[in-house]
């Protein structure tokens, strides 16, 4: 399979308004640091969390699509697959280096951010999610790696990275084995798995194939990591609806991000085979698809069964935001995905995707913001309002357009893309 | 050994003379006087924040047997030192931990300022500077310093104190500031199984006195604070909802699963790996062979 970089002006409008609202998220981001957290945004100690984590929460579901497609091509040997492979680990790149930016700027002291690695804290969600998303960012550059030196044509690099790649995941996985568990004999346990594992799958002369312990670990990671994003709010029962609140949150954020992550990675590929006039084969979306709905059908038949088993159905039928999160952008696109010859219609398709992804998105919103029932500081007696600053929406949007612009600066420079017949 | 403090709110008149000795102890800016009003009453400032790490809150309850018709009901809040926190088991970097005297104190040096802290909480206590570049955590820590740390003033006029003396001095100086400041014997500070027997002690002596519950007895899984009460504590806008569930287990529980999940969904990616490989190989072959019949 051939891919090349794209032609035509890189800077034609949408890429000018993208440049231009990313100046404008960096101008926020300065003016964040200079006026400090409560004098950019709208947090107090009734809300010490606001936009910025729920956009990060949505991005990386919506990001999900990067170790799905991976654990596809590679580990499910699906390698027609392979043409939306670098353009979905490219996204997953670029959404993940922004969420850490986020993450800088929401928070208070950044500059301790170091104590991360030298504390080991008995069992705290905030730590597994810090490391595990650190790491899988590593796993993501590395995936990325050989599209950069296939441009540069780094044939020694890329020989080096073949055989090193199988290393640096099983130390990686085996390292935040230990730090999540605390105990010797769980890593020697997972460097003895990994390490079996990488040595099976080990590159061999006159084979070509796929980098699949980096496969197997972004899978890995991002399972881990999904999931403890759900985990943060089990600690918070008091807080969060009982409509959202379960103890199978973390469950269910992996399950939902996995049909977010290919929503995305559809409509990506529509966009993108549009905007960079490459070929959209129906069949490979329509396949996609059938991903989409498997997740989602998975995620809404937990989610009843949760809603059931702690008896919180009507609780949650009476709720309209429940009911638009999980009818009209739950039920509705899983009906619409089973049915095949409007699945094999790529407007029907994106349209159905998008709502998948609506639903996920509005499921995070739920989580963070709109599910609170919140008092204010003891004795709780004065709850404040929250809507976000400028501030905060600035970086925001801008780091959203920050990832279009680099995306599409680095379909312009790399071999991102499928390339067309002819070339 | 755990040490805690039991707060009878029946012998509590509200003079607030905890609430000044914590600013003066902790060094904290004062506040704009602002007054809630009925039922707060004289409550103020409103809530705990980044300068205030205790408030005596006042209720005006309806009852017709007080005079005017009115009781008056103080209640001193502040972070209740959960046996098992679930600011500490939030914290990425443990900045926030349990000293070994039964408070809950925080480490700026470690902070991230990441305020998972915050939302863990269920008593809604650690806030954040938001005013300052730097934003701290602030919040209660039952003067660990003033009990865990040197005592200051073991010198008097350069004449070291006799042993009896420092030792008078130590007992009435090593406990919080808040509760040597207690001018009625609202608070006491002590052994938490010795508390939580006077406590009982007292409910048993004069049932008509209390309402027969010892709040941060089961809380949350059990508090260094401990209430007593005339009235229902929901009356006196405490959660009496949160359940007797140490918030930590609800993510230790997830957050066990990490190791033995990555080693099993790794080896399970790699058994699926290899069934994926075998397939891909004998479809394979039979196009070989098939390719091979036709001509």
């Amino acid at each position: 399979m051939k891919f090349s970089p794209a032609q035509g002006k890189l800077l034609n409008a949408t890429n000018v308004v993208a440049l231009l609202v990313m100046l404008a998220g960096v101008a926020a981001i300065v003016t964040r640091f200079a006026l400090g957290l409560g004098g950019s945004t709208n947090l107090s100690d009734t809300w010490p969390w606001g936009l910025w984590i729920a956009f990060d929460l949505i991005w990386i579901a919506l990001a999900a699509g990067a170790f799905v497609m991976a654990a596809v091509i590679y580990v499910l040997h699906r390698q027609k697959y392979y043409e939306i492979g670098r353009s979905a680990v490219l996204m997953g790149l670029l959404s993940y280096s922004f969420v850490m930016v986020t993450l800088i700027a929401d928070l208070g002291l950044p500059w301790h951010f170091w104590q991360l690695g030298i504390q080991r804290p008995e069992h705290s969600a905030m730590f597994e999610v810090s490391w595990c998303v650190g790491l899988y960012v590593s796993v993501l550059a590395l995936e990325f790696a050989p599209v950069v030196f296939e441009r540069l044509k780094w044939k020694e690099l890329s020989r080096y990275w073949r055989i090193h790649a199988p290393i640096y995941v099983v130390v990686a996985v085996s390292f935040f084995v230990w730090l999540m568990s605390h105990s010797a004999l769980w890593a020697v346990l997972a460097a003895v798995v990994f390490g079996m594992l990488a040595f099976a799958f080990r590159p061999k002369k006159g084979e070509k194939q796929g980098p699949i312990m980096l496969a197997i670990a972004a899978f890995t990671l991002s399972s881990m990591h999904q999931s403890s994003l759900g985990t943060l709010f089990l600690l918070m029962p008091d807080k969060l609806s009982p409509v959202w609140w379960s103890p199978l949150l973390p469950f269910m954020f992996f399950l939902s991000a996995i049909a977010a992550g290919v929503s995305l990675v559809i409509v990506m590929k529509v966009v993108v085979g549009k905007s960079f006039r490459r070929p959209v084969e129906q069949r490979l979306l329509a396949g996609l698809g059938r991903y989409v709905s498997a997740a989602l059908f998975v995620f809404l038949a937990v989610r009843v069964g949760d809603l059931i088993y702690r008896d919180q159905l009507s609780a949650a039928l009476a709720n309209r935001l429940f009911l638009v999160e999980f009818g009209l952008c739950g039920l509705v696109p899983l009906f619409l995905l089973m049915v095949k010859p409007l699945r094999e219609r790529a407007p029907c398709l994106v349209t159905y995707c998008l709502l998948t992804a609506s639903g996920v998105i509005l499921n995070r919103l739920n989580v963070v913001l709109f599910g609170m029932q919140l008092r204010g500081p003891m004795p709780g007696v004065e709850a404040a309002a929250y809507t976000p600053s400028l501030i905060e929406i600035g970086v925001t949007v801008g780091l959203i357009a920050a990832t279009i612009f680099l995306y599409n600066l680095g379909a312009h420079t790399l071999p991102v893309l499928k390339a067309r017949e002819q070339e | 050994m755990d040490f805690g403090v039991l707060n009878d709110t029946t012998r509590c008149i509200g003079c607030r003379s905890c609430q000044v000795s914590c600013k003066n102890e902790n060094k904290l800016p004062a506040e704009p006087t602002q007054l809630v009003g009925h039922p707060g009453g004289l409550t103020n400032p409103p809530q705990l924040s980044a300068s205030t790490h205790t408030i005596v809150q006042c209720h005006e309850i309806e009852d017709a047997e007080a005079p005017g018709g009115l009781r008056l009901v103080y209640t001193k809040r502040q972070c209740m030192h959960c046996d098992q926190p679930a600011c500490v088991s939030a914290c990425p970097v443990t900045a926030l931990h349990k000293t070994e005297h039964g408070g809950v104190a925080y480490d700026e040096d470690k902070c991230i300022g990441c305020r998972y802290c915050v939302w863990a909480c269920p008593f809604g206590v650690p806030t954040a500077e938001w005013d300052s570049l730097a934003p701290r955590i602030r919040k209660c820590d039952l003067c660990s310093d003033r009990i865990l740390g040197d005592i200051r003033a073991q010198e008097l006029n350069d004449t070291t104190l006799p042993a009896p003396a420092r030792k008078r001095f130590e007992e009435s100086y090593k406990k919080p500031a808040c509760v040597k400041a207690c001018t009625t014997g609202a608070l006491t500070y002590g052994r938490h199984d010795e508390l939580l027997e006077e406590a009982h002690r007292r409910l048993e002596a004069e049932p008509a006195r209390y309402h027969p519950h010892v709040y941060g007895e089961e809380e949350v899984g059990g508090t260094s604070i401990l209430y007593l009460s005339a009235v229902p504590f929901e009356k006196l806008g405490f959660r009496t909802d949160l359940g007797t569930t140490a918030y930590p287990t609800y993510t230790a529980t997830a957050l066990g699963l990490v190791p033995p999940a990555v080693i099993g969904i790794g080896a399970a990616l790699g058994g699926i790996h290899l069934l994926a490989r075998r397939k891909a190989a004998v479809a394979r072959e039979e196009a070989e062979r098939k390719l091979g019949e036709t001509p």
